[in-house]
């Protein structure tokens, strides 16, 4: 009964993982198109990498990943990274495309 | 009764969804520019514009896109591709949907749900 | 040369009673400890030395490995020997030895050398210590053994992430909190007796020993504070200077995991290498906090105890 439409199983670690990505295409969003294009490409490039090669199993290493990550994404989230500090999401956008 | 209630929703849906795959894109991104002036949206807009998005997505075979579809398990996307569509749809419909909303959006049918029942879709 | 002054001092040692021995380190049993077992462990070596078998000479150490670019690879336990009469005192001069000379890999964090930075500290023969006190152990017959500290997640080897160990530190607010500029505009002053009130809490060097072998951090090691950050916090609310002993106590116990995940196992008190006493420091904000609380309640709400069924 339902099956196509059942909620899939995530393990916790599994969620955390998606949270992440989430968290960072979030974050490039916040910044300048170009920059943004940037980030997402090696983002997504890194999550794909690391979803096929790294075993699903070798939790030490996914945790070492994850908590990796999350200060990336700290760093990231920090308006100087890309000095962007005074403006707000919406207005980034259109500053990205005039300059 | 959720069941019942899916399928009530299924058949309302399953009308407009021939409509759409008949349509071509040059008409769909038509309707999408002129849905952003109107601050309500209609059930059969939401639909438009989440398939839209869907098909969109680089990875997809546009045809095999529905209003039922399930991004996994028939588009063949994985839990990381589901994470860019659900983003993608966050911009389209200028939402943020929280972490917990968002990994229970795996489908289609999920998706325009989501989105028709969230207040601040636009 | 220095090995001969050591031997000077090892003989003048032993004329000495137990207590007489380092009267420098009054009032530091762990100081005292270390200092009897190096100077034990010295007197050990002297004996290993005359002996020609070459092989007792040698000390295995295992320690723990783990590399992230190397991530199919599980931690493993890696033997290294070492050579006693040509390294230095302490467990910190033999993993300098072992990543000088046998593996450049190997890699630990270390900083003073003499316990004040608290960089080094590590598990060493199943105990949460700093490995430039830790004299080592000149018993040849047996290993000893490195491992990181105790449930924390481990970035390389033997270094650990202290993120949220340090964010904890950060949350007590580990500064002078006063609601008037200094008197004469300068500075704020302390008698003796009120500085003296510091001693035993401002010596810790955070280098997480004590949080690390507390049980109850090992379960809550996002709620509850533990012991290091607990001992900074008496320390901020014993000072005479700052004038917010009041809240930032109420702050640690306004739920029941900050500060009340005290169990009181003591593991900390037991392990620290500067021989501090954050169980102490610990049981006396809970005993302040539950006096004030009782005197509070009672004239807040005295009708209703009574007049309630």
């Amino acid at each position: 009964m339902g099956a196509s439409s059942g909620p899939r199983r995530l393990s916790g670690m599994q969620k955390q993982v998606l949270a992440l990505y989430r968290g960072f295409l979030r974050a490039a969003r916040s910044k300048p198109a170009e920059e943004r294009k940037q980030i997402e490409s090696v983002v997504c490039s890194e999550f794909r990498k690391n979803s096929k090669q790294v075993d699903r199993k070798n939790f030490i290493y996914i945790e070492y990943l994850l908590r990796r990550g999350k200060k990336q994404l700290d760093q990231l989230k920090s308006p100087d990274t890309v000095g962007l500090s005074s403006l707000s999401v919406d207005s980034s956008r259109t500053r990205g495309s005039s300059s | 009764m959720a069941s019942a209630l899916r399928s009530a929703i299924l058949r309302h849906i399953r009308v407009p969804a021939t409509q759409v795959v008949s349509a071509n894109g040059s008409r769909l991104t038509a309707v999408r520019l002129m849905s952003s002036h109107d601050d309500h949206i209609t059930k059969d807009e939401v639909i438009n514009r989440v398939l839209d998005v869907v098909k969109c997505f680089p990875k997809v075979d546009p045809s095999k896109v529905t209003p039922e579809v399930h991004f996994e398990k028939d588009l063949g996307l994985d839990s990381l591709d589901t994470v860019e569509i659900v983003m993608a749809l966050e911009e389209e419909f200028k939402l943020e949907i929280p972490d917990k909303e968002a990994v229970r959006i795996e489908s289609c049918e999920q998706a325009i749900e989501y989105v028709y029942n969230h207040p601040m879709s636009s | 040369m220095s090995r001969n002054l050591i031997k000077e001092g090892v003989k003048k040692m032993g004329r000495l009673t137990k207590s007489e021995r380092f009267p420098i380190l009054e009032g530091h049993p762990i100081g005292q400890q270390h200092g009897e077992a190096a100077v034990e462990s010295v007197g050990n070596l002297k004996k290993v030395m005359k002996l020609s078998d070459k092989d007792k000479k040698r000390k295995e150490f295992r320690i723990y490995r783990w590399n992230p670019d190397n991530p199919n690879q599980k931690p493993f336990l890696q033997s290294f020997f070492l050579d006693l009469p040509s390294c230095g005192p302490m467990v910190l001069d033999a993993l300098q030895k072992i990543k000088g000379g046998e593996d450049s890999s190997l890699s630990y964090r270390r900083s003073c050398r003499e316990g004040i930075c608290g960089s080094c500290s590590m598990n060493i023969d199943g105990v949460n210590t700093v490995a430039c006190l830790k004299p080592i152990d000149t018993d040849t017959s047996k290993p000893t053994t490195i491992t990181p500290l105790p449930h924390m997640f481990v970035i390389k080897d033997l270094v650990v992430d202290l993120t949220n160990f340090y964010q904890q530190y950060k949350s007590i607010e580990p500064w002078l909190k006063t609601r008037k500029p200094p008197p004469d505009e300068r500075e704020y002053r302390q008698t003796p007796e009120d500085r003296k009130k510091l001693d035993g809490l401002y010596e810790c060097i955070l280098c997480a020993c004590c949080s690390t072998s507390c049980p109850s951090y090992w379960w809550n090691p996002e709620e509850f504070l533990g012991p290091a950050a607990l001992l900074h916090a008496y320390r901020w609310i014993s000072d005479s200077r700052d004038e917010f002993a009041d809240e930032r106590l109420q702050a640690l116990a306004e739920d029941q995991r900050r500060l009340y995940r005290c169990r009181t196992i003591r593991n900390c008190t037991a392990c620290c290498p500067k021989s501090l006493n954050p169980a102490n420091a610990i049981n006396k904000m809970k005993t302040r906090h539950l006096t004030e609380r009782t005197r509070e309640d009672l004239e807040a709400e005295p009708e209703p105890r009574f007049g309630q069924a």
